[in-house]
């Protein structure tokens, strides 16, 4: 949990404008959480009630204890129906109690479980650009860290509502009591309110400063593990063990400053209510021996004054804890208030469909330009024609727009001028989901996730019948070691499950798209992270796949390049020669020289 | 109304016997911290008995002052309050800071012991324990510490004194009283004895759950781009609310669980007032004990069961901490396998390594991975190891640079077994040269410098110059004193490699034992690598785990290594025409290299 209270930014800049953002931002923040909460408002009215139920039961337990002093013990009265009183009011705040707690924590966890569902759909349905900015982490930590600070803040707000009822309660029934001892008992406790305050925002930072100082101590630890082999190999252990020290060193020093703190003001905070206390005893103790109290009201004074220590401690709390609910809600809502920047349209066309006689799948680049900043454009008057049932090899040396060329095609960005069909409609046009249903890719880095090689497979139809998944695995020769994985299509895979070579992930990402069955497929780069000597059998499967369907490749090994009926050489953003692999070399210098670079980091192939 | 975290699984629980040998070491390792131990201890008795002394004063002043009217008494009692609250007060701050110093001071030293343990092992420690472990023992296990020295354990020794305290004081005051009061006590043990067990299970079933659902969620921002491709989103989105929602119930169940027993716990406390008042009112009335007894029973109540709630609540820490110290010291005890003999001799300058009958197998595997293996390289040398992946190349190159000792056999290096020889000159003269450019937080230059700490800057560049790549990193804008931030990605892969060379070029040992790249650098660097290797490689006796045909062919003896042996040694010119496996290596590679 490395999150920052203020952002920096609006911190630093004390006045005008940027205060005054800020400001709106945090509207913006609490008017979020205060949606959140209308939409469980039965629960939450329900909590306040029994919250204030709870105090009532509360407070009259020590009036009940002071009646059976005074009238029980003093005065030989009937002691078993007071303490029969007191027991039944036990019974009611043991079970109020209860019932506050469950209600309070369980909203509390659904408003923090409804809240992240929504971050989830929103992110999922956000546009490739912005993720190429956020960073993966950043939106993990919104979803978790940040949420989970709105969680702590909601569970207080019946509690504390409840808590402020008790206060107010209690300083009435000790004012009708003897307001005189009601002032000289009370006078300390609102400064518990402000200690406990001050004591939250001194601490928070420091405790942030002990987890920072920690995570620097982690990646001595983390380069020293990893690095292992250098480290044994040079002899160098002292270096690092120097360098544990520092680390630990800080952490020694910044937790004593945290260690510090609390000693400042915890003890104090325990102080403050026996003051009021030894008010009681003193000033209480002459007036009931002037006659003006009963020693129940004493007994009473003391149990009320013990009663309020926790309640005014949360508040004080509280406060900390809406302000760190505060920033993270503004996080939140920046992520929530960002609108997807592409869109379907309102009324989209339809693509024509497969089996209506004449061929699917027509491409077009038409003038595209498009860059991803402002300035740079990768790709300037780019225009592609593909025609149905083509396989075309895209070409070119790194940053030539090769793989832009693809994104394009999925609509993961609009482009800045020109337009790109498919089966002639401009794809902004379309349904952005029935466009990239009919446009399968299959990606240099192979994603698998954490689940079953059949739902890896079945990932774009998770219905499909296992004979469908098969099928595919097939075409994409993934079905003979699939049956040889320990359990067969379903062995766990993914970053948690059984590891894959690169090979068999390729494989495995081919196959998805096959099920898919997309009218174009796209294989961008994907046999790059595979052993060259080992690249023929997925190059097997390759062929298999691109019979009759649209198929763009982009490849720089020879042999995956022939592949394709026709190639296209790209660099810097436009074609620059189209033609058969065996005519290019022959005749386009430029290409001979892209091929040449690529081979030189392919030269040598392993060996082994 | 927060719960400390922590909680262990059924697996890490220590039985008694362990528990008290963590103890006892535990007492042992902090013993330089005696003194402020004691103290700490001191101010914890003396601030929980105040908390105790309160009650009795108010009896005091009840008995012998109100109901008696004598105000002297009553001003005493006052008086001695002040002076209690102003004792608890300075006691109570003290306490913080003894029982932190402690606290801190030992956990440093256990960062360092333990660190120190790990570097001290040798790279099979390393193969059998996995990085993210280790990595865990050194941060959140002792950190898990750390949370209870701040914020628990000062509550948790306070919390047993003042029961015991308690108790007693209830006893002396009326043991007629404190029997009443026992019958409500036990509920209130057993009640928490069981929540803490259910508490941490259910914290473990949220933990995993946890854990799961951030999974699902960095899946689904990672692969985003994959989901969108196949226009999966919904279809993720419910995939995330079913773990999302499988969380919720875990939480919900470890609500229920807190809320039966805080309901619990408070309509005890007030049945126990009951009881008091009930059964106290009637031994006044019988005048067995006073009113201000009742009355300071009812005021200590709350210091009788606020601390076995507490105690309750922080078990799980102390628990968990223990399960970590546990780990820890196993850390400790482990003996390193390379270790330095106590007459270890200096290496010389210069000599033939010799490989001697050698055979080896990891700690973790049945099959050797080595076997019969005899090898001179002569002083200057240059070898290329080559052969199938897990043939055992790697394993001989790690013999030879004593990264592992051989199971059987030696390996001498001019006469000496490596075995007899002192880790400084070991370094020295045999330097492994990782597949990857391994960069730590710090600048260029502070990377080159690691192999030789004491070298001066002008060492540094004239290493590096050696190697002709000084000029490369002087071309940067901050020069050798750019930061390579995280692993160095400021850097590209092949100048990593450049950073890792002028290493060891700073080093200047006499053999070069080298895992050759299997990965791909980019273009440009890779002519810059290769030269730079050619110039470290000059006069020195070099060992090559070969994966490139150039690199081999280069070499003035191939040695081919197969099925855990030494198949075939010769030249690149003899070992064609032999027509063996290397023939049939050198065959396979230049086909797949066709169109």
């Amino acid at each position: 949990m490395t999150t920052v209270v203020l952002d920096p930014d609006t911190a630093a800049s004390a006045k005008g404008e940027a205060e005054e953002q800020a400001r709106t931002q945090r509207n913006f923040g609490w008017q979020l959480l205060w949606r959140a909460l209308l939409e469980q408002k039965t629960a939450l009215v329900l909590g306040v009630v029994i919250g204030v139920t709870w105090t009532a039961a509360k407070v009259a337990v020590p009036q009940l204890t002071k009646a059976a002093i005074d009238q029980g013990i003093e005065r030989n009265g009937p002691l078993l129906s007071w303490s029969l009183f007191i027991a039944a009011a036990g019974l009611a705040t043991g079970l109020l109690t209860a019932g506050r707690r469950y209600l309070a924590f369980r909203e509390s966890r659904w408003t923090e479980t409804l809240l992240r569902e929504r971050m989830f759909a929103h992110i999922q349905r956000l546009h490739v650009g912005y993720h190429d900015r956020a960073q993966t982490g950043q939106l993990m930590s919104r979803a978790s860290s940040d949420l989970q600070q709105v969680q702590q803040f909601v569970v207080m707000i019946p509690i504390t509502l409840s808590n402020v009822a008790q206060l107010g309660a209690v300083t009435v029934i000790l004012a009708f009591t003897d307001w005189r001892l009601a002032i000289v008992s009370l006078a300390p406790l609102p400064l518990i309110n402000v200690a406990s305050r001050r004591f939250s925002t001194r601490i928070h930072p420091v405790v942030l400063a002990v987890q920072n100082e920690q995570a620097q101590l982690a990646s001595v630890v983390e380069e020293s593990v990893s690095g292992v082999r250098v480290v044994k190999g040079l002899g160098t252990e002292s270096v690092q063990f120097n360098k544990l020290r520092k680390e630990a060193d800080d952490i020694r020093q910044v937790s004593l400053k945290a260690a510090s703190i609390r000693s400042r003001f915890l003890p104090a905070i325990d102080l403050l209510p026996s003051l009021g206390l030894i008010a009681v005893l003193g000033y209480g103790g002459h007036r009931v021996v002037n006659g003006d109290l009963s020693i129940g009201d004493l007994v009473a004074f003391n149990v009320y004054l013990t009663m309020l220590v926790w309640p005014l401690r949360n508040i004080g709390m509280m406060v900390a804890l809406g302000q760190r609910a505060a920033a993270a809600l503004v996080r939140v809502d920046e992520i929530l208030s960002t609108e997807p920047a592409v869109q379907s349209p309102e009324r989209p066309r339809s693509l024509p469909t497969r089996n209506s006689g004449s061929a699917v799948g027509a491409i077009t680049f038409e003038d595209v330009t498009f860059g991803y900043g402002e300035d740079h454009a990768i790709l300037r008057n780019f225009s592609l024609t593909i025609s149905p049932g083509e396989s075309v090899a895209l070409v070119g040396a790194t940053g030539a727009g090769k793989s832009t060329v693809v994104r394009l095609l999925l609509r993961f960005y609009d482009v800045v001028d020109g337009r790109v069909t498919l089966d002639g409609i401009d794809l902004r046009r379309l349904d952005v989901h029935d466009l990239r249903r009919n446009v399968g890719v299959v990606f240099e880095d192979t994603f698998l996730f954490n689940d079953s090689v059949r739902n890896n497979i079945a990932f774009a139809k998770p219905d499909a019948d296992q004979a469908t998944v098969e099928q595919a695995a097939r075409l994409a020769g993934a079905h003979d070691f699939i049956l040889q994985l320990p359990n067969g299509y379903d062995t766990q895979i993914g970053e948690r499950g059984f590891s894959l070579s690169g090979g068999q992930r390729q494989r495995v990402a081919i196959a998805r798209a096959i099920v898919a069955d997309p009218r174009v497929l796209v294989l961008d780069d994907a046999t790059s992270a595979v052993d060259p000597s080992k690249e023929h059998e997925i190059r097997e499967a390759m062929r298999t796949v691109m019979e009759g369907r649209t198929t763009i490749v982009i490849a720089h090994r020879p042999g995956t390049i022939a592949l394709a009926d026709r190639i296209v050489l790209i660099d810097e953003g436009r074609v620059v020669a189209v033609g058969q692999h065996r005519e290019l070399l022959d005749t386009c210098e430029r290409y001979r020289e892209v091929l040449a670079a690529w081979a030189v980091r392919d030269d040598d192939a392993e060996v082994e | 109304m927060f719960q400390m975290g922590g909680g262990v699984a059924p697996e890490d629980q220590l039985d008694k016997t362990e528990t008290r040998r963590v103890m006892g070491r535990v007492v042992r390792m902090a013993a330089p911290f005696r003194r402020t131990a004691y103290a700490a201890v001191g101010c914890v008795v003396i601030t929980t008995s105040t908390t105790l002394a309160a009650p009795i004063l108010v009896r005091h002043g009840i008995d012998s002052g109100i109901r008696v009217r004598d105000l002297l008494q009553l001003n005493l009692s006052v008086g001695l309050y002040l002076v209690l609250a102003a004792l608890a007060y300075t006691f109570g701050r003290m306490q913080y800071v003894f029982l932190n110093r402690t606290g801190e001071s030992f956990l440093r030293e256990l960062r360092l012991k333990v660190f120190a343990a790990m570097q001290s092992q040798s790279l099979a420690f390393y193969d059998r324990n996995k990085a993210g472990v280790l990595i865990a023992r050194m941060t959140a296990d002792i950190e898990t510490m750390g949370e209870l020295i701040q914020w628990g354990l000062l509550q948790f020794l306070a919390s047993g004194f003042l029961v015991v305290l308690a108790l007693g004081v209830l006893f002396i005051l009326s043991w007629e009283l404190a029997l009443v009061v026992l019958i409500v006590f036990p509920v209130i043990v057993i009640a928490s004895v069981k929540f803490q067990r259910d508490a941490n299970t259910a914290y473990l079933s949220v933990r995993e759950r946890v854990g799961q659902n951030l999974g699902t969620l960095q899946e689904g921002i990672a692969a985003v781009r994959i989901i969108q491709a196949y226009a999966q989103e919904e279809a993720q989105i419910k995939r995330f609310e079913k773990s999302n929602r499988s969380l919720f119930d875990s939480h919900v169940r470890s609500i229920r669980i807190s809320t039966w027993y805080f309901g619990l716990v408070e309509f005890s406390g007030v049945i126990a007032t009951a009881l008091v008042v009930g059964i106290g009112g009637w031994l006044v009335h019988r005048d067995t004990v006073s009113l201000g007894t009742v009355v300071a029973f009812i005021l200590l109540l709350s210091s009788l069961f606020d601390p076995v709630q507490q105690l309750s609540q922080l078990y799980n820490g102390v628990q968990s901490a223990a399960a970590a110290l546990h780990k820890l010291f196993a850390i400790l005890d482990a003996t390193p396998e390379v270790d330095e003999v106590p007459d270890a001799v200096a290496l010389p300058n210069r000599g033939d390594i010799a490989v001697s009958g050698v055979g080896f197998t990891y700690a973790s595997g049945i099959v050797p991975a080595l076997q019969d293996v005899d090898l001179i390289v002569r002083d200057g040398e240059r070898i290329a190891l080559v052969g199938p992946t897990g043939a055992g190349k790697s394993t001989l190159a790690k013999l030879m640079s004593r990264l592992y000792d051989p199971t059987n056999g030696t390996v001498t290096y001019g006469g000496i077994n490596l075995r007899q020889s002192t880790h400084a000159s070991l370094r020295q003269r045999i330097v492994v040269v990782p597949q990857e450019g391994f960069l730590f937080n710090g600048t260029i230059r502070d990377n080159v410098r690691l192999a030789r700490i004491e070298a001066s800057d002008a060492e540094v560049e004239a290493a590096l110059e050696r190697l002709g790549v000084l000029a490369h990193f002087e071309r940067l804008p901050e020069g050798l004193d750019t930061e390579v931030r995280e692993r160095g990605t400021r850097l590209s892969a092949g100048e990593r490699q450049l950073v890792a060379l002028g290493r060891v070029a700073l080093v200047d040992p006499a053999v070069l034992v080298l895992d050759e790249a299997t990965s791909n650098l980019d273009p440009g660097t890779e002519a810059e690598v290769e030269s730079a290797l050619e110039r470290l490689m000059q006069g020195r006796t070099t060992i090559v785990v070969a994966h490139r045909l150039s690199t081999v062919r280069r070499a003035d003896r191939i040695v081919v290594v197969d099925k855990a042996r030494i198949a075939e040694v010769g030249t690149h010119g003899e070992l064609v025409a032999l027509g063996g496996k290397y023939a049939a290596l050198t065959r396979a590679w230049e086909k797949s290299h066709a169109v």
